[in-house]
């Protein structure tokens, strides 16, 4: 590899035993999170969570699964579950982190050497915060029906469409997006992908609300938006497959215990609040999640052991994100059930952000909807694993 | 069939056309999405206009003022209301009707039934809970709406007595919090010294009125049901990808059939709860018809509404579109006046099983 960015941390935190490695993190973050943005009601915007992030990238600790040689930590996978739960244990906000998820691994298995070298330092510092413009209002579960298109005129391509559920589109300066570059290619062989600057003239975001009554997602419309060629990722008409196998990280960071760890954590303490933590038909119910998380924290260790050696994720890595999206569900289920009337507040009970079972409740409900719905995901488990017919 | 019955289905069907004037027969949710938030969460008006038609005085006795029809017209009604997501504290307000005609207050009776007077009972002392302790100095939790209430209604005990206490709400020590469809959840700290002694004992009158309020939101939550899962069936029918309507994949052909499967249960379990309260059950089996009708309403209710977002995609889980708001409603109403584990529990007491 001819790009290489020298990691900001230098001790090698993979030689740590995991307890003193546990206990390394769970210091640091307590020490340097900032106190004010613990379990917040709500995803956070770029200007109320960009200090984290900045801690984060300054000590070197953004990428935890990036390769060292690109600026990452390099971490074994049974670490990087360690490191997840120190985050969801302090109640750490979910940063902007497309960039970090999606586009990093992208250019680092697609990107040209100037295309890493421009891009990845800056996912590192902070300086370019991305979004994910790949759905259409017609192009959801279908996404290879996607219509926006880019067509070349001299040095840029020109972009014309419309993306829609774009999360956190307006906190966004980059976006990676899909478009179709070629309109007389079967629907998966005219797709492109391209890294666009969310200040070029002729792009418009508008925020939609959500369930939650959050500005989380967004509209985003592209009116003869020029965009250097030189964005283009890959080879031209041949997005589909890297977009595929981009899916696969999505999969499997959605398929990452995080959510489901981190509303876990909230309902011991809602049960013991609410009073029934010792009952006998609550721990057993308790129990069953308390299993069903171990476990998924089992399976996803296999499949952050293939990548860690290397190997490319196949379609089984939907199981992950079909199990973890409806066990996250589950548990903010549970916590309804014994919230009392409490179900039903708007804001977390008596201003404790850890007692907050409904905003948990519905941030669970979309979990089976993005990132390809989890109808989507079981036809991919029974037709691409299991080698069923149809 | 007979008489009785024909006159019966005749007075539901009277009840189910009247509710068009409160929830648009069109399923359209102007008016309720412009009193989300905008205290007390709902319209005085359409207060009112819900007592002109009788509703708030449904199951009282005619002697009363009341309509004197039983549970299944009162069913039939919430069911309408809920499909129509009113947010008026009409349940909360045929709960204080029951006691005010028992109390036989005509006063506070009068203006309650013709829907000029919000009278709410503030009866609740913790989450999750149907009982009636009566303690004096608890502050009174989880009032539906209470900010637009203009008198409260505190079941005291005395001794082995509940008395009943009516107060003016205005003046008195309330505090709001904001529920997720918009509207609002009162806590009264009361002063009973302002307030005065109405009846002696209304023990046995609350805790049939909160049977009957318990029924009658399984009947809130089957109307939400029946409205998102008919917008659902809409969206299953019209909505393509891959160059087919989503209706024809099998998956979501057969999770729309469970979805019917449960709407029919709740449907099944409530009028059937409401039927055997309407034959003048008492005691156990009045307890058990309700519990057995609430845990349904709820258990069937939450997974059809949560399906509902899910078979919709991205546009469920926006604001702007509709199907939201019924689970918001949902999440609002599920716990109210007992949860589902409640009421399982209490079905297992009161309702042994014949083992031979
Ligand atoms: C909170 C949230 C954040 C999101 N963030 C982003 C983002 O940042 N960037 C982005 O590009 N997109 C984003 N999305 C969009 C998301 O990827 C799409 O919502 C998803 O792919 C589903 O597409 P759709 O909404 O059009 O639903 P549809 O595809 O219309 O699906 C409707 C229903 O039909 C089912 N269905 C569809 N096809 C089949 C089939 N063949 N078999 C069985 N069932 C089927 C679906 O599972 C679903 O239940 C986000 C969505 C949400 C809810």
């Amino acid at each position: 590899m001819a790009v290489s960015i020298a990691p900001k941390e230098t001790a090698d935190l993979s030689a740590m035993e995991d307890e003193a490695f546990r206990a390394h993190v769970r210091q640091w973050i307590e020490a340097n999170y900032p106190s004010e943005l613990r379990n917040p009601p709500k995803r956070l915007h770029w200007d109320e969570n960009k200090p984290w992030y900045f801690k984060l990238a300054e000590k070197g600790w953004l990428c935890p699964g990036w390769p060292r040689q690109f600026g990452g930590l390099g971490l074994a996978p049974a670490k990087q579950i360690i490191f997840t739960e120190e985050v969801e244990r302090h109640g750490c906000a979910r940063t902007n982190d497309h960039g970090i998820v999606m586009v990093g691994p992208l250019l680092i298995n697609h990107g040209t050497d100037a295309q890493q070298q421009e891009f990845l330092p800056k996912i590192l510092n902070g300086e370019h915060v991305w979004c994910q413009g790949y759905s259409e209002p017609n192009a959801g579960s279908d996404l290879a029906a996607l219509r926006t298109e880019a067509v070349l005129d001299g040095d840029d391509y020109v972009v014309n469409g419309q993306k829609i559920w774009t999360t956190l589109a307006s906190d966004a300066n980059w976006c990676f997006l899909l478009v179709r570059t070629d309109k007389n290619a079967k629907k998966q062989e005219g797709i492109s992908f391209l890294l666009v600057d969310m200040a070029t003239p002729g792009i418009t975001v508008k925020p939609i609300i959500n369930l939650e009554y959050h500005d989380e997602f967004c509209e985003v419309f592209f009116d003869n938006v020029r965009v250097p060629a030189k964005n283009l990722v890959g080879t031209p008409n041949r997005g589909w497959d890297m977009a595929k196998a981009l899916l696969s990280f999505e999969r499997i960071y959605l398929g990452s215990p995080r959510l489901s760890a981190y509303a876990f954590a909230r309902l011991r303490q809602l049960a013991e609040r609410m009073g029934v933590w010792e009952e006998a038909t609550f721990q057993d119910t308790y129990g069953r999640l308390r299993l069903d998380l171990e476990d998924l924290k089992s399976l996803y260790g296999t499949f952050v052991d293939k990548l860690r050696r290397g190997e490319t994720l196949g379609a089984d890595v939907s199981m992950l994100k079909v199990f973890q999206t409806e066990l996250f569900q589950r548990i903010t289920d549970t916590m309804l059930e014994i919230a009392g009337e409490n179900a039903g507040l708007l804001e977390p009970m008596e201003g404790n952000r850890n007692l907050n079972p409904t905003g948990q409740y519905i941030q669970a409900r979309p979990a089976t909807i993005y990132g390809g719905s989890n109808e989507i995901q079981r036809n991919i488990l029974s037709k691409n694993v299991l080698g069923l017919p149809g | 069939m007979s008489q009785a019955l024909d006159d019966r289905s005749e007075s539901i069907r009277m009840i189910r056309d009247s509710a068009g004037a409160v929830a648009p027969r069109d399923g359209d949710t102007k008016r309720v999405r412009a009193l989300r938030f905008v205290e007390p969460g709902f319209s005085r008006d359409v207060f009112a206009e819900m007592g002109a038609l009788g509703w708030i005085g449904l199951a009282a006795p005619e002697a009363a003022g009341g309509s004197g029809l039983g549970m299944s017209e009162a069913v039939a009604l919430t069911e309408e209301l809920g499909a129509g997501l009113a947010p008026e504290p009409l349940i909360p307000a045929m709960l204080s009707a029951r006691l005010l005609a028992a109390a036989e207050d005509k006063a506070l009776l009068g203006g309650l039934l013709d829907g000029s007077k919000v009278v709410l009972t503030a009866w609740q002392e913790k989450a999750d809970s149907i009982a009636v302790p009566g303690t004096g100095d608890a502050p009174r939790m989880f009032i539906p709406q209470a900010g637009g209430a203009d008198a409260f209604l505190l079941p005291v005990r005395e001794g082995n007595r509940i008395a009943l206490v009516a107060l003016e709400a205005a003046g008195s020590d309330l505090v709001l919090e904001k529920t997720m469809d918009g509207g609002f959840v009162g806590t009264l700290r009361a002063d009973l010294s302002r307030g005065s002694r109405i009846a002696d004992d209304v023990g046995a009158v609350v805790e049939q009125a909160i049977d009957e309020a318990a029924l009658a939101t399984a009947g809130h939550m089957l109307g939400l049901m029946e409205k998102a899962f008919e917008l659902t069936l809409g969206y299953l029918k019209t909505r393509q990808q891959f160059g087919r309507i989503i209706g024809t994949f099998q998956s979501l052909q057969h999770r729309a059939a469970d979805l019917k499967i449960h709407v029919s249960l709740t449907r099944a379990a409530v009028e059937s709860a409401a039927a055997v309260l309407d034959d003048g059950a008492t005691g156990a089996v009045r307890q058990a018809a309700v519990s057995k009708a609430k845990h349904r309403a709820v258990e069937s209710g939450m997974y059809v509404l949560r399906q509902c977002i899910q078979l919709h995609g991205g546009i469920g889980y926006t604001d702007e579109y509709d199907v939201g708001l019924y689970l918001r409603r949902g999440m609002v109403i599920m716990n109210q006046y007992g949860a589902a584990a409640l009421h399982r529990r209490r079905f297992m007491a009161l309702a042994p099983e014949d083992v031979e």
